[in-house]
């Protein structure tokens, strides 16, 4: 199974609060917070073949860029699943998960979701009807293994059993 | 046995972060941060540990310059359960659910001083007996006070939110200004909770404890106290706090729910002892936990980001060492904590956990043996950088030699772990660059965005 992620600069590892302006980048196979789900992913058999990340204010202020060419690379690139996250409680990144989740969902054939924690309640409120959004702890809080095992099933049910996906949205995803 | 571990931990966590006086404690502590950090300002300006500079002022300013400096950091520090009271009074409000949590902190503040002795005794110099007057005394105010206060906010306000909740308030007619509203429906919950602060004043008049204030030092403060002077006190701390980090959980927030009263205490009854001319005994302060036990953030990272900016091979790690170093110097290592990353990854685990148990040691037996001095009641902002705090909170070089040391200890420890993690990336790129793939140069640059 096919993976990409994607993420903010901090969680790309490409520098935090300090290099917000990088712009749009697509790597290879997964990078910084990836190598923390690997042993979740193969669990379920997938492979992470590559990472979009662009930096939380470049979003802010190319957001229509952002969001069209992230999709535009998940088509190319033709993944069994996008995974959008995981966005903690960090805000911008959540809202650029979500409206790059919501974009994918609505103008291409492929599966993906966002993956935030409840502190980002508007994006929840604004897009939860336009994405699956899978529920994680924010940074620091508890729960953040079983967070990432609530993903693969979903992504493992979205993908092989999709039949099914109405029950796992209902059970680790935002109402 | 990483699943088991955490397991485990999952539940203390919870039971930790979500308790609510737990957190109001911690949180109310933390109120009163920036008051006890400018008044080390001011602390450290009066007693820098320079003697040249202590000339110099005394030059300009003229003898006895340094006792204004001290109306200000005896505030910030023979005041603090005062402001902890207030503090914890506020947050607990808010934990409770009731909206006017300043209303709260005010209920608690106010039945701390019911019970709190308002006639003081001083000797007077050749009179046969003491005077008195009347009064409060930082005696009550300060450290001695801090445990009382806890609990007299928690109890305080929790009789005052129980109050509002069952609506045993005055309601005023629609129209009245909301200020005027708020402070008559505060009224009837505030005379709760201070006519049973009024009646334990009366209770513990009539031991031989004559104030709760005693009675709780004795029976509670001193003996939990007594457990932060213990060789493995902090040692337990920063292994716990690092622990929790490990598995994503902000390790401080957890253990500071407990641990943090007793650094406070400890801080403070250091600088209490300095203000009399009496010798510090306090070895694990505030200051030796930041400065000399888990510098460069959360597992004491500040040695690895600089092999990663400095030796790493993998452009993955020169990068984000590169970009990381800038904040790690100030203590923050976010950058590295999710983006190397440090949280749930099995092989940074041990240098992780090990890096501030060692240094604990290290400050622990550098303290003992005299090489440096014990750590002062003064609190710098957590982000100082190294070589600096240890000379400010130490008042002596040694405590930047000793930071100095700890640092190279710390790039050993990492090392290994760093090589490992640096071979595996550089692997990643390479064999990336060897096999051409489509996905092999993925760029923005020639998207179709049909």
């Amino acid at each position: 199974m096919k993976i990409v992620l994607i993420f903010d600069q901090g969680l790309a590892g490409a520098g935090g609060k300090s290099n917000p302006n990088v712009g749009l980048n697509a790597v290879k196979g997964g990078v910084g917070t990836a190598l923390m789900m690997e042993s979740h992913f193969k669990e379920i058999g997938a492979d992470v073949i590559a990472t979009l990340y662009c930096g939380n204010e470049y979003f802010l202020n190319h957001q229509d860029e952002v969001v069209t060419k992230m999709t535009a690379m998940c088509k190319k690139l033709n993944p069994d699943f996008v995974v959008c996250g995981p966005c903690f409680n960090f805000p911008d990144y959540a809202k650029m998960a979500a409206m790059i989740s919501a974009n994918i969902l609505t103008k291409t054939e492929l599966k993906s979701c966002a993956m935030m924690s409840k502190e980002n309640a508007s994006v929840i409120e604004e897009y939860k009807d336009k994405t699956p959004i899978v529920i994680m702890p924010k940074k620091g809080g508890t729960g953040l293994n079983d967070s990432y095992t609530a993903l693969c099933k979903y992504i493992n049910v979205a993908v092989n059993n999709p039949a099914e996906l109405e029950n796992i949205k209902a059970e680790v995803c935002y109402k | 046995m990483m699943a088991k571990l955490e397991k485990f931990l999952m539940p203390v966590a919870n039971v930790l972060t979500r308790n609510k006086i737990l957190s109001a404690i911690r949180d109310g502590f933390l109120v009163s941060v920036p008051i006890t950090i400018v008044g080390s300002i001011f602390l450290l300006i009066s007693n820098f540990p320079v003697q040249g500079f202590l000339d110099f002022m005394t030059s300009i300013f003229g003898a006895g310059w340094d006792s204004y400096l001290g109306r200000v950091s005896s505030i910030a520090f023979d005041c603090t359960a005062l402001l902890s009271c207030l503090g914890i009074g506020y947050c607990y409000t808010r934990e409770q659910g009731v909206e006017n949590k300043i209303a709260g902190g005010v209920v608690a503040l106010v039945s701390f001083l019911i019970i709190t002795p308002q006639r003081m005794e001083v000797v007077v110099e050749g009179a046969a007996e003491a005077a008195s007057f009347s009064g409060l005394g930082f005696t009550f105010l300060g450290t001695s006070g801090m445990f009382l206060a806890m609990i007299t906010a928690i109890i305080s306000v929790k009789l005052f939110c129980w109050a509002t909740q069952h609506n045993l308030v005055i309601k005023l007619p629609d129209g009245v200004p909301p200020a005027v509203m708020d402070s008559f429906a505060s009224l009837i919950p505030a005379a709760i909770s201070m006519f049973v602060f009024f009646v334990i004043g009366i209770i513990f008049s009539i031991t031989p404890y004559e104030y709760a204030h005693y009675f709780i030092y004795e029976v509670l403060q001193a003996p939990l106290v007594g457990l932060g002077r213990l060789s493995g006190f902090e040692l337990i701390y920063q292994f716990l706090s690092t622990l929790f980090w490990f598995f994503g959980i902000n390790g401080p927030a957890v253990t500071n729910t407990v641990f943090s009263p007793i650094h406070k205490a400890l801080t403070l009854e250091n600088y209490e002892a300095a203000a009399a001319g009496l010798e510090m005994t306090n070895i694990f302060t505030a200051g030796f936990s930041d400065f000399f036990c888990n510098f460069g953030g959360g597992g004491s990272t500040l040695g690895l980001v600089i092999m990663m900016a400095f030796l790493g091979k993998s452009n993955r790690m020169k990068n984000l060492g590169r970009l990381s170093l800038p904040a790690a110097i100030f203590g923050i290592n976010e950058p590295i904590i999710f983006g190397l990353p440090i949280v749930l990854n099995p092989l940074m685990a041990i240098p992780f956990i090990l890096a501030p148990c060692v240094n604990t040691i290290i400050g622990y037996l550098a303290t003992i043996t005299g090489i440096m001095p014990v750590t002062s009641g003064v609190q710098l902002p957590w982000t100082t950088p190294i070589v600096f705090s240890g000379y400010l909170v130490t008042g002596s070089v040694m405590g930047s030699v000793v930071q100095i040391v700890m640092l190279a200890l710390n790039i050993l420890i990492y090392y290994p772990f760093f090589k490992l993690l640096d071979k595996k990336y550089l692997e990643d790129e390479n064999a990336n660059s060897g096999v051409v793939d489509e996905l092999e140069d993925l760029s923005f640059d020639d998207l179709s965005l049909d």
